[in-house]
């Protein structure tokens, strides 16, 4: 199916960083890396229970981004939709990426935390790659 | 009472409107520029039902029960506003994105991603009106 696509929602988190390294990422996958095999929604719809939207994710992969342990994302999507097929956290990439100190400051993000956003699109990336691959086999 | 409570403000933040992106930054500027002694910021997604025990969204649910709050809406969706009455109770004011927007058809922001210098503009006419609201309910 050449219309396949791999929803992504990114919490929609606005008190710290860490929402935004998200968000920025999601916004690397589906604007760049990975175009026209990814789609972007907007959570809280979700949240309040829009029908076509749940449906939809019910019917496609689903890709959620959380950026603190309260995985609102995570944990939204898995109530309203029933699953969740690959999972990431912003701070897991901090966390490996000591090197790149995000800056606090959101608008605009700074540039350690610009190259965070990339380095996690990218892992966002192959895990649309993987998942439209395991479509496929489940296709055959 | 000597101290008033604090306004929790609550942008839906989402990720796929550009009134979205502009309800977050507007937001941001209210509650670190325009009225931090009187804002809280509070994530929308934390509001969805359920789960409550893995998810930890009973604190912002308590806190918008016993405070005044207000919503930032980037469509028609209402999401925020949505999700705020059905789990804590009706919001003291809703602030339409999209009404500001038409009043200013000169500032353009650039993208959901970038808002640009324009779209900066907009964000802050939309934090005044929101801070305008703010005064109005601390004069209330
Ligand atoms: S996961 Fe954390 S940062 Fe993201 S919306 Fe939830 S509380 Fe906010
Ligand atoms: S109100 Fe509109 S822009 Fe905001 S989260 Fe809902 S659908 Fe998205």
């Amino acid at each position: 199916m050449s219309d396949e696509k791999v929803y992504i929602l990114p919490c929609s988190g606005i008190g710290k960083v860490f929402g935004s390294i998200g968000r920025e990422a999601a916004y690397i996958v589906v604007d760049e890396l990975a175009k026209d095999k990814t789609k972007l929604e907007c959570l809280p719809l979700v949240v309040k229970g829009k029908k076509e939207i749940i449906e939809t994710l019910k019917a496609n992969k689903v890709i959620v981004i959380d950026g603190c342990p309260m995985r609102c994302s995570y944990n939204d999507i898995t109530e309203a939709v029933g699953k969740v097929d690959a999972q990431f956290m912003s701070t897991d990439i901090v966390k490996e990426r000591r090197d790149l100190k995000p800056e606090k400051q959101i608008i605009p993000m700074g540039e350690n935390a610009k190259k965070l956003s990339l380095i996690l699109a990218e892992k966002i990336a192959s895990k649309v790659n993987e998942l439209l691959e395991e479509n496929r086999g489940g296709d055959e | 009472m000597s101290v008033k409570p604090k306004i929790g403000i609550i942008a839906c933040s989402g990720e796929n409107e550009i009134g979205g992106t502009l309800s977050r930054a507007a937001a941001r500027i209210v509650v670190e520029k325009l009225r931090p002694d009187n804002t809280v910021i509070l994530c929308q997604p934390l509001f969805m039902a359920g789960g409550l025990e893995r998810h930890g969204g009973q604190e912002e649910r308590d806190f918008a029960k016993t405070h005044p709050t207000i919503t930032i809406e980037g469509c028609q969706e209402e999401c925020a506003k949505i999700a705020v009455s059905n789990y804590s109770g009706p919001p003291a004011a809703t602030i339409h994105v999209q009404e500001i927007m038409e009043k200013y058809p000169e500032l353009q922001p650039e993208s959901k991603r970038e808002l640009g210098v324009a779209g900066m503009k907009l964000a802050k006419k939309i934090a005044e009106k929101i801070a305008q609201k703010v005064d109005e309910l601390y004069n209330i």
